[in-house]
Parts: C-alpha cells; structure tokens; sequence
C-alpha cells in the first residue's frame, strides 16, 4: 500500500498503487432535483451497449429510487454496514475551519475507515472489502421505483401538503442515476490481481482488457459502486466503457470534438452535464464548466466519498430529502451546495442552462449580462434572476452553444384558439 | 564546484530515498509478495516416476490405473496477495508415457462437483500443473521460483477446467447463458408462444462480447478442457497461441478423475518438452469452485516435486 492524496475526504489514504492523475478527467455532474426517472439514459445505455446474450441483466446506466432501491438490490447498504461495523470512526468527518481547505480539503476531514484501509486493518484476503451480488440481487433494477419512505405512518405525517414542506419532506424520495464512477482510485482496478483493468491517462477513463480478463470476479466483488458486471456468456467480466469512441471525438456528428457519452446526451430531464475535469484538482479552471461546479462552486459533490475511491460523477443533491441521509450519500458539503441551488448565483443559473444543451463536450463557458427579469424569496434568502446568456465553447474554441436564461416565447393569435 | 556539490548530493539523495522506498516491504506489502522461503527452492526428495508402456490413448486410463500413485500434499496459497484456498488438502499424480506421448491421471476428492462459471456466484473446480521451462537445476544457490515462475523463469501451466468438460459436451462445445437461465428472456411473459425480440440483435454476440472480440479462449468453443499456459510470476498467466494439452475428466461421487495428455516434444518453445529417461520438476495446484476458488485462492504444493520420465528401452 501507498499513501495517496483523497481531496473528497481531505486527506490521504492507503491506496496498492502510488497516485498519478489523468491529464483530464472523464467526469459528469447529474442534478437529482431535475431527474424524473424517465430512465431514457438507461435505454440510451442498452441499446448502445448491452443488448447482446449474456447482458440481459446488465444496466451500465441505471436509475434508482432511493432510499429502497438498488441495483443491485442494497448494494449501497451492504457496503456502508461493512464501514458502520468493521470499520474504525465509521461516517465521522472534521468539518471545522482548521480541517478545510479550499482545493485539498473542501468537505473537511474524514476521519473513518476507506474500503481499501478497512481491509488492511482487518487482514483481509483482497484490497477493498466488498461482496459479489448473486444473481437474484442483479434482478428487478428499478425495484422500489417511486417508494417513499416516512419516519412516520401517512396518517401521523398529516395531509400531504403538509408532509412535504421544505426544507425537508416528511415523506420523501429521490432518483439515483448511476454510471461507472471512473474514480481516481478505481476499486475494481486495484483489486484485479492480473492487472487487466487500467485507467487511461489522456481522460482518465477506467477500463477492462478483455484480453486479459479471466473472469476472476475480484472488480465485482470490490468495487463498493457495483459496477462492474460479470457475462457469464463470455465468462468475463465487463463495465462501463465511457463511451470513449465519442468521447475522443471519433462520431462524424461532432466534426471531431469530444462528444457526450450516449446516456448523458439522451437525458431529457436536462439533468445532466458531461465533460472533462482539468487534472489538477489544486488548479481548477474557473471556465471549465465542470471544474466550476465541482471544484469552484462546490455545488455538485461525490457519491459516497467515504468509500475513498474518489468517484467522478458528481451530484447536486436533493433539495427536499433529510439532510442526515444526504450526508451520508455525499458528505458533507450537502449544505453548502443545498443552500447555494435554492438561491442559485447568476453564474450557476448560466451554467445550469448549458445542462445537455449540446451534445458536443463544453470545456469552456462565458456568461454575458442580461436585464433582471424576476425577484423573489426563498428559504429566507433574496432570489435574483437576470436574462444572462451562457455560452458554451468546445475545447478548440468554438462557439457551440448560445442560451438565454429566459427561453424566448410568443404567444399564439387569440384567433388561432379554438374552443368547444 | 560547490553547485555541482550540491547537485551530486541531491541526486544521491534522492536516489537514497528512493532505494529506501524500494527495499521498504511496507510500501508494497500488499501488491507483492513474501518473500520465497529456502524450503521452496528446494526440491523433495521423492517423486513422480513416469512409467513407459505401450500403449494408446484408449488404454491411457487402463495404463494409468495400474501405474503407481504418488501423492501432493496441498496447502493454502498464503504466500501472495490475494491468498485463500486449502480446502483440499492432498492430491493423487500418476503418470505414463508411450514414447510419443505423456498422460496423467490425476485425482481429488472434491465433494461438490462445480462445473459452471456462468452465474456471477459460479466458480469452477480446476486442476494445474506447473513445469519450469527448459532445463533447470532448482537449489536454494539455483532458484527457481516455485510461484509460477520469475522474471526470466518462465513455468508452462497445463490448467484443466472442469467447465470446459461440460462446455466440450454441450452442443456446439460450448454452454451458453440460457442453459443455466432457460426462462431468461421470458420469464415473466404470459404470452404461452413467447418469442425473443430482435433475435438477430440479440444473437449477434460476436459483435458486442469483449471476450470474444479478444479471441480469448475461455468466451468460445474451443474443442478442448486443458488449457496450455505460460506464466512468469503472479498475475502473469497468459494462454498460448498454440494450445497443445488435451484432457478429460469426470466426478463420480466426490472425486474428481481427471486425465491429462500431451505429445512428450512439440515444436512449440514455450513448452515444457519430455525426453524419456531425463527428469525435471512439477508442481500442483487445485481449485475448489464450492469455496470461490479462483487465481490465487487455490490449494498449492509449496515444494517443487521431480517428475522422471523411464527411458523407452
């Protein structure tokens, strides 16, 4: 093992390889507030890559309703009770001032045990600890759609109107989207003992060479996402690819620019951003779009960064699920991206707008000032919206995109009406 | 001069900490391996002796069953990440050869039998042999490292499958998903005539199935159960362009009976060749599906074994 920097837990961990960074890194922001589960991205998914024999179960892309769902079923809960009762100082982060720090520490300290040192710690017989899912926990993906869950029975909660007050709903759920995480210290890759699962250095994407697979099943077991997937008709196992022939630019549609992965572009809930993170996380670049949110805004945060694989898709939470269950799932930098998506910034209404407004990858914006179009409050806080144009420019530079923050109307003729 | 000092001294000390790093077994602890103990370069005193009898590939079993057993006492791989296995603890080798070719049969008692690799919790009951490359001297002053060889030291493993067996009998030689998972694509269709849609798309693995698209041996009908490997350390098994091992075997209640058969020379420089009346060295590993055995859980004998060979006179 060798002592890495994990800037989601603001420390360093134990990791078996030393650290070295992407150039770029293959990264995507999803916003659960947008999702309505239409599971469109899960279809782009299969019908991309999945729809051969021996792939019937597997769903690259899938979308679950917490906090019941899972695919596989209660892969997150598993995981979370093997940290909670193995594990040293489970789920406990440092978040004082002293303990942060702007680019190496944002969230705080993490002061619990990673998968990888859990394993250590206990003379485990692998890297990580994890399981490998049967294949009844790889049925039903989208099991406990649209469940909610209540601390309370729905009479006790009272009248719906009133159970789903924010800032938090009595009665609540959420949609998970979840791809591959391309993390910074891929599980599954440090847990191959053939070494067949490599990180790319030009984008950081995480791949298995199916030349060197041997179905071993060590990336399914450790891999705390559970995303890669053993075919028992090639007896190997395979993951999210990334889509990395769009990715380099290889589609004719995008004249060479780097393209969207497919379940990122086909999102129609306008939920998702997907693009390249600049490789040194202490120097993020305030245009990349991504960086911005992530790194400048703080805004979108990691899934389960106490794992320590320092996942790439990151998340703006929830805004109406219990703050103590989004800690878990992404930090604690909940409620300082909570409190700045209800009163967003100018800029982050500009960069919300770019959200899927192209499928070519935005590596840069800039935003132009508009006239105030509306005023109001929210929680408290003055809201301010302007009529700002964000623009969004492919890495050579080119203008790909120009959007307004107010999508321009016209109204029909009264005569054009009709009614009975 | 003084700059040159003081480069000189950065450079050694970089290069100082640097060893130090290298040679410091907790920086790797975990992605390497202990290091090898004197026992394991030294070969036992007893071992396998290979009979001549003139026979063919019908009689092998017969010819087999009657040649004396030498057995391998097995032990848990605990010597490299990540270890496991030793469930079985003792393995039956007995061998002959007929001037063209070499057979063993080999023995285990294996309560379950495992013989799928299909569903994510399926792991396979398997066998290897493990030869040095070329002619070797193997002393604690020579070693040769008994863990699937060294830089350099290069092993040729013959590793039987007990899925390929069932692969070789299934239609086409090779069992696909719907023959563990029958209803797979229709298990909750009230249609009684149930059709697959998009068959054509759906049949076309060749196309979108990574294993096969790689020419691995282990994603198609490959008309054989043994595979024939070469290996230069942990994690660097890798199968043969020529495959040359053939075997068969069967469980009947609770042993596994398994034969493994090659020409004693073949052209290929990546195996382990037999010359009758020479010796050289084998070593043996089972893997027991039933546990989750796979690459380094398995049940290995520490100590090479020499393996003679009768001359054919």
């Amino acid at each position: 093992m060798t002592l890495v920097h994990n800037w989601h837990l603001g420390r360093t961990m134990e990791y078996p390889y030393f650290e070295s960074r992407p150039e770029q890194q293959f990264a995507a922001v999803f916003n659960i507030n947008r999702c309505i589960a239409c599971q469109t991205c899960t279809m782009a998914h299969k019908s991309t890559w999945t729809y051969s024999k021996g792939q019937e179960y597997m769903w690259w892309n899938n979308v679950e309703t917490k906090p019941y769902g899972g695919y596989p079923q209660h892969w997150d809960q598993k995981i979370l009770q093997m940290l909670w009762d193995n594990g040293n100082n489970p789920m406990e982060w440092y978040t004082g001032a002293e303990d942060k720090n702007e680019t190496t520490a944002p969230y705080g300290l993490y002061n619990g045990d990673t998968i990888f040192e859990l394993a250590q710690n206990k003379g485990l017989n692998q890297v990580a600890v994890g399981y490998i899912p049967d294949d009844k926990e790889w049925r039903f993906p989208n099991i406990y759609e649209d469940t909610a869950a209540s601390e309370q029975t729905n009479y006790e909660t009272g009248a719906a109107k009133e159970s789903s007050e924010l800032p938090e709903h009595k009665r609540w759920f959420f949609y998970l989207q979840r791809v591959c995480n391309h993390c910074t210290y891929p599980a599954c890759l440090a847990a191959c003992p053939r070494k067949a699962i490599y990180k790319r250095k030009e984008d950081g994407i995480v791949l298995i060479d199916q030349k060197r697979c041997r179905g071993y099943r060590k990336c399914v077991e450790q891999c705390p996402y559970k995303k890669p997937m053993y075919r028992g008709e090639t007896r190997m196992s395979e993951k999210c690819i990334a889509c990395y022939p769009r990715v380099e630019g290889k589609d004719p549609v995008t004249k060479g620019r780097r393209m969207e992965a497919r379940c990122m572009a086909a999102c129609v809930g306008k939920i998702r951003m997907n693009g390249l993170l600049s490789g040194d996380y202490k120097k993020p670049d305030p245009k990349n779009p991504l960086d911005w949110l992530v790194h400048i805004h703080k805004v979108a945060l990691p899934l389960y960064p106490q794992f320590g694989t320092e996942p790439n898709i990151y998340y703006i939470p929830p805004r109406w699920a219990p703050r103590s269950y989004l800690r878990q799932m992404f930090g604690p930098g909940v409620d300082e991206a909570l409190d700045k998506y209800a009163a967003p910034s100018r800029t982050l209404m500009a960069v919300l707008a770019l959200f899927r407004a192209s499928q070519t990858m935005i590596a840069k914006f800039e935003v132009e000032d508009g006239s105030k179009i509306y005023e109001s409050e929210v929680m408290g806080k003055k809201v301010e919206v302007y009529n700002d144009t964000a623009i969004g420019y492919a890495a050579d530079g080119t203008e790909i995109v120009r959007i307004q923050i107010e999508e321009p109307t016209w109204e029909s003729d009264e005569k054009r009406m009709v009614t009975y | 001069m003084l700059r040159s000092l003081i480069r000189k001294s950065i450079f050694l000390g970089s290069a100082f900490v640097a060893m130090f790093f290298l040679c410091s077994g907790e920086v790797f602890s975990q992605s390497l391996e202990q290091e090898a103990t004197v026992e394991e370069n030294i070969p036992t005193e007893e071992g396998l002796t290979v009979k001549f009898v003139n026979t063919d590939l019908e009689g092998a079993a017969d010819a087999l069953a009657n040649a004396s057993a030498y057995t391998v006492n097995l032990q848990i791989q605990d010597r490299s990440f990540p270890n496991g296995g030793g469930s079985v603890s003792e393995v039956e080798v007995r061998g002959v050869h007929n001037g063209n070719d070499i057979f063993f049969g080999i023995r285990w008692s294996d309560a379950t039998k495992n013989d799928r690799a299909i569903k994510h919790e399926q792991f396979r009951d398997a066998v290897g042999l493990m030869f040095p490359l070329g002619i070797v001297k193997i002393s604690p002053e020579t070693p040769f490292s008994p863990r699937m060889g060294d830089r350099g030291k290069s092993v040729n493993i013959w590793h039987w499958k007990a899925d390929w067996e069932r692969d070789l009998q299934a239609d086409g030689g090779y069992e696909h998903v719907q023959d563990v998972y029958p209803d797979m694509f229709h298990d909750f269709d009230s249609d009684p005539n149930p059709c697959i849609y998009n068959k054509t798309v759906h049949d076309s693995v060749d196309l979108l199935a990574g294993g096969k698209a790689a020419g691995s041996l282990l994603s198609e009908a490959r008309g054989r159960t043994v595979e024939d490997l070469n290996a230069v350390g942990f994690g660097t098994l890798t199968a043969q362009e020529h495959q040359d091992v053939n075997g068969t075997g069967a469980w009947v209640d609770g042993q596994w009976d398994v034969i493994v058969y090659r020409p004693l020379a073949t052209p290929d420089a990546n195996d382990v060749q037999f010359v009758p009346g020479k010796s050289t060295f084998f070593n043996m590993a089972v893997w027991n599906g039933e546990d989750g055995d796979r690459n380094g859980l398995k049940s290995v004998s520490i100590r090479w074994r020499p393996i003679t060979l009768e001359s054919t006179r």
